[in-house]
């Protein structure tokens, strides 16, 4: 499974917290978003955005909690996902917040 | 060309000369592909080598066999290294490798190098087929994705701990300490636990007490038999002393009675 390697901007995000459990069989994916969210590019884009990481062993699913800078929080449970859907999804929405920020920044100008 | 020139000269004025005649494509030799005259063709078509076919193909006799890959030089170092690795340790613990500068990576290997714990990376490719077939089969889910080792022959779980309290983009998933595979929180309560000799200090002294206590109960009962017939001898002794006096004056005052009443 070949994941896209586009870097993953943490612009808008306030905080990401994984929590898996590292014994199970279905954490690969979650992992591999953490890899990503913690690379250099990543750290690079937001030097304040906070990322824990919860290591426990009671059998519980792997969990994302993405909660960004305007209020909004994803939760995405990495059990039945592949890292490409993560990183889409979450992409997706940085992308979304982006033109609200430059929609909103034209407004302010005109 | 010279057939031209040769014609040329011939019309000049005369007219067309039956010496003289155009033919044209004499030439047999020519700088293109040439055409075989028809019947040549036929004849080259007709007498064209059939080559015989075996009764039964060859590939359905001869069975397919694939060239076996040699293996890699390097992928051979690195499997010994790891069977080294596993075999030397005693304490083998597997982190969640995120990226890290380098300055802070080398730092990290530093302070881990004082206390004999070496920073160790292997491929998963190498690593998964030696673990499935080893006795350390339950660590295979820990080795999915980007993951880095941390052996040592002694156990140093502690200070391990304090330098990865330091290091957030280092992330323990577990440890295989002393043939024990123990999660994150088994790690931690194991740094927890007092030295060994404390422990077996600890285990004597329960053991002895046990003893001690059976000793105790089993002269309770006549330490206390004794200590109530003391009791009871002082009481005794005691009143016996109290009525003789009590004896005593009661004759004495029954005497001035008596004289008394002597009178």
């Amino acid at each position: 499974m070949a994941v896209p390697k586009a870097a993953v901007a943490l612009r808008h995000v306030k905080s990401v917290a994984v929590r898996f459990c590292p014994f199970q069989t279905n954490v690969e994916t979650t992992r591999i978003f953490l890899e990503r969210v913690n690379s250099k590019k990543a750290r690079a884009s937001n030097i304040n955005c906070v990322v824990t990481t919860d290591v426990r062993h009671d059998g519980s699913e792997p969990v994302v909690d993405i909660m960004f800078a305007d209020g909004d929080r994803l939760i995405m449970k990495g059990a039945n996902l592949t890292a490409a859907e993560m990183l889409s999804a979450f992409n997706s929405r940085c992308i979304a917040k982006d033109l609200k920020a430059e929609e909103k920044t034209k407004k302010k100008s005109a | 060309m010279a057939a031209a020139a040769l014609c040329c000269r011939g019309l000049c004025r005369t007219g067309w000369l039956p010496t003289l005649q155009i033919v044209r494509y004499a030439k047999s030799v020519t700088r293109h592909w040439k055409a075989m005259h028809f019947e040549r063709q036929k004849l080259m078509a007709v007498t064209e080598y059939i080559a015989p076919k075996p009764a039964i193909p060859e590939k359905c006799v001869t069975p397919y066999i694939r060239a076996i890959k040699e293996e890699n030089g390097y992928a051979k170092l690195l499997r010994r290294q790891v069977t080294e690795t596993f075999r030397d340790s005693k304490m083998i613990a597997v982190c969640q490798h995120n990226f890290i500068p380098s300055e802070e990576m080398l730092l990290m290997k530093h302070r881990l190098r004082k206390h004999n714990i070496h920073v160790k990376f292997f491929p998963n490719e190498i690593v998964r087929p030696y673990l499935s077939v080893s006795k350390y089969k339950n660590l295979l889910p820990l080795f999915v994705g980007c993951s880095l080792m941390l052996v040592s022959p002694e156990i140093k779980a502690k200070e391990m701990l304090r330098i990865l309290k330091n290091v957030p983009q280092i992330n323990l998933l577990g440890a295989c300490i002393d043939n024990t595979i123990l999660s994150n929180q088994g790690v931690v309560n194991y740094s927890n636990l007092p030295a060994m000799e404390i422990i077996q200090g600890q285990v004597v002294g329960t053991l002895s007490l046990l003893a001690s206590q059976t000793c105790a109960l089993l002269h309770h009962s006549p330490v206390h038999l004794t200590a109530l017939l003391d009791q009871y001898i002082k009481e005794q002794s005691g009143g016996a002393g109290e009525t003789d006096g009590k004896a005593g004056e009661g004759q004495a005052e029954l005497g001035p009675a008596k004289s008394s009443v002597g009178l």
